[in-house]
């Protein structure tokens, strides 16, 4: 069955893909379908049970099932409709939409498709950690899902390897179930996520955190029973001599999130090899015409609010296509990373559109002026690479290319 | 003299402030802050460190959990307490997000209310 009565299709119902849906709807669709391959609408949301979500979108300080079910409730009042427990496992080109769920096989042939699939965790094989296979390695993540929603708790001495946000957040949340945290260990000579799970995860309940060292052997056949942790060099190599083992039975892991872009991939969408994600231009286009993304599935954000409005920007133009009124494409403006700019998003600017660019640092610094080529510059009291560097250029701002398509250089230059 | 350390969660800088008293416990000088909010930051998180409270709470009948916060901030030391005082709660379905599962939970002045919500015999096993 090939159904051509749809106008959006979206991939994924967490936080990105329910924006992008109510944004599409809100538009004057008639068929917005969101297709999700989880029991229930949010994504990861209900098992992110701490706050600080909201606080730029709502100007309010709610915990992640609060946020989501504001966009859960919005996207069933507004008629999105959704296809749960139900898996893309194709995307063609021509847009067709391959979905296996527990009624069988079909395609759905939308005239506009939003990814929204969200990112993945950094696996114990992605990492590389020499040692056995024993029981009790887990990703935060999924030691987050048992704990808050599952009600399982994974251990009762934990190592947590990488100081992501997820991991931090774990920290804290086993401490109070009552497992003792020994320490995180990270690679980099800096704190890997926000300041303030810095502060008000591991410092307030005295978690050591080990930097610029990494695990180099995990014990146990059947169970952890220890790791061998060791000092590293400039090259992030261990360094001889500094090795010492820390007794735990469990082994978190929160290095990192990876952007799911199989389907993407599949569709001959183009990647970053930067940010692991499409590279979309300031529609939120990818290089498929009538193929939009927004949120994880292009760039790991740090805060949900952004994901929150880079699925709606997704969603506005996916809508904007579907109907034929996506607006002309006048020349485009590639931007270039420069001085210590790791990458930006969109890759890509509509020349004489309003855009809000994303972009992350390469190393923290202090006193920076960031530069988007001679449009605009901007000074910043500081920058990491964990904290999203954002930029609003209104449509003014841009000169006239005159139908060329030209490069602007962004860059993060220190103001001394 | 005496000093006690805290760093601002005001920007990425994360400013190291030092805080200074004196013999008599009064607060001498503040010192590493770069801004205006980052003194005031300081000054609220000295004199009342206060976190929002989250956690799950068990449901009767039912095989889930319910997420649960403050609904103001409590003083950071009382989180721990806190856990002990909602361990024993089990709650009877349904639940709204929002209803109120512990009234001024241990004299804080806070609720703790449910952050999801669960409908009637969401599920028997």
């Amino acid at each position: 069955m090939v159904s051509h009565d749809i106008d959006v299709v979206v991939i994924g119902a967490g936080p990105a893909g329910l924006a992008a849906a109510i944004k599409a709807k809100e538009a004057g669709l008639d068929n917005v379908c969101i297709i999700e391959r989880g029991e229930h609408l949010g994504g990861l949301l209900d098992q992110c049970i701490h706050n600080g979500f909201g606080l730029v979108y709502f100007s309010e300080d709610l915990t992640g099932p609060e946020y989501g079910q504001r966009f859960i409730e919005k996207a069933n009042d507004s008629g999105v409709e959704s296809l749960l427990k139900s898996m893309v496992v194709k995307i063609f080109p021509d847009r067709r939409v391959a979905i296996s769920n527990e009624k069988g096989f079909t395609y759905l042939s939308p005239k506009a498709i939003v990814l929204a699939m969200g990112c993945r965790e950094r696996s114990r094989e992605a990492l590389l950690i020499p040692g056995k296979r024993p029981a009790g390695v887990l990703t935060a993540g999924t030691a987050q899902r048992y704990v808050n929603v599952n009600g399982y708790i994974p251990g009762k001495e934990v190592v947590i390897l990488g100081s992501g946000d997820v991991g931090m957040i774990m920290a804290r949340r086993l401490t109070l179930e009552g497992v003792e945290v020994k320490a995180v260990v990270e690679i980099l000579p800096y704190v890997g996520g926000l300041i303030r799970n810095e502060v008000q995860c591991l410092h307030d309940f005295d978690i050591p955190i080990l930097l610029g060292h990494t695990i180099v052997e995990v014990h146990g056949s059947e169970r952890v029973e220890a790791v061998t942790i060791a000092k590293v060099d400039k090259e992030w190599k261990p360094i001889a001599g500094t090795e010492r083992t820390i007794e735990c039975d469990t082994l978190l892991m929160s290095a990192g999130l990876i952007p799911e872009n199989e389907l993407s991939r599949m569709a001959g969408v183009e990647l970053d090899s930067v940010t692991g994600g499409p590279v979309v231009d300031s529609s939120m286009e990818t290089s498929i015409s009538g193929i939009f993304a927004g949120g994880n599935v292009v760039h790991v954000n740090d805060l949900v609010d952004n994901v929150t409005w880079e699925g709606e920007a997704a969603g506005v133009s996916a809508a904007a296509f579907a109907v034929g009124k996506a607006p002309p494409r006048k020349s485009k403006v590639h931007l270039k990373a420069g001085e210590n700019i790791r990458y930006i998003v969109p890759q890509t600017v509509i020349a004489g559109e309003e855009v809000n660019l994303s972009m992350r640092v390469r190393e923290p610094a202090e006193k920076v002026r960031i530069k988007v080529g001679d449009i605009l510059t901007k000074g910043l009291r500081a920058v990491k690479p964990s904290e999203m560097v954002k930029v609003a250029i209104s449509s003014k701002e841009w000169e006239n290319p005159n139908g060329e398509i030209c490069e602007l250089v962004v860059s993060c230059e220190n103001r001394r | 003299m005496p000093e006690q350390e805290i760093i601002c969660t005001g920007c990425p800088l994360g400013c190291r402030v030092t805080l200074e008293f004196g013999d008599n416990g009064d607060m001498k000088s503040l010192t590493g802050n770069q801004c205006k909010e980052g003194k005031e930051y300081v000054t609220a998180e000295f004199k009342s460190p206060v976190r929002i409270f989250t956690a799950t709470v068990l449901v009767k009948g039912g095989g889930r959990l319910l997420t649960v916060r403050t609904d103001k901030p409590v003083p950071k030391n009382a989180l721990k307490e806190l856990m002990f005082a909602i361990a024993r709660v089990r709650v009877e379905q349904p639940i709204k997000a929002g209803q109120v599962i512990i009234p001024n939970v241990l004299g804080t002045g806070a609720n703790v209310i449910a952050t999801g919500s669960i409908p009637k015999l969401a599920s028997i096993d």
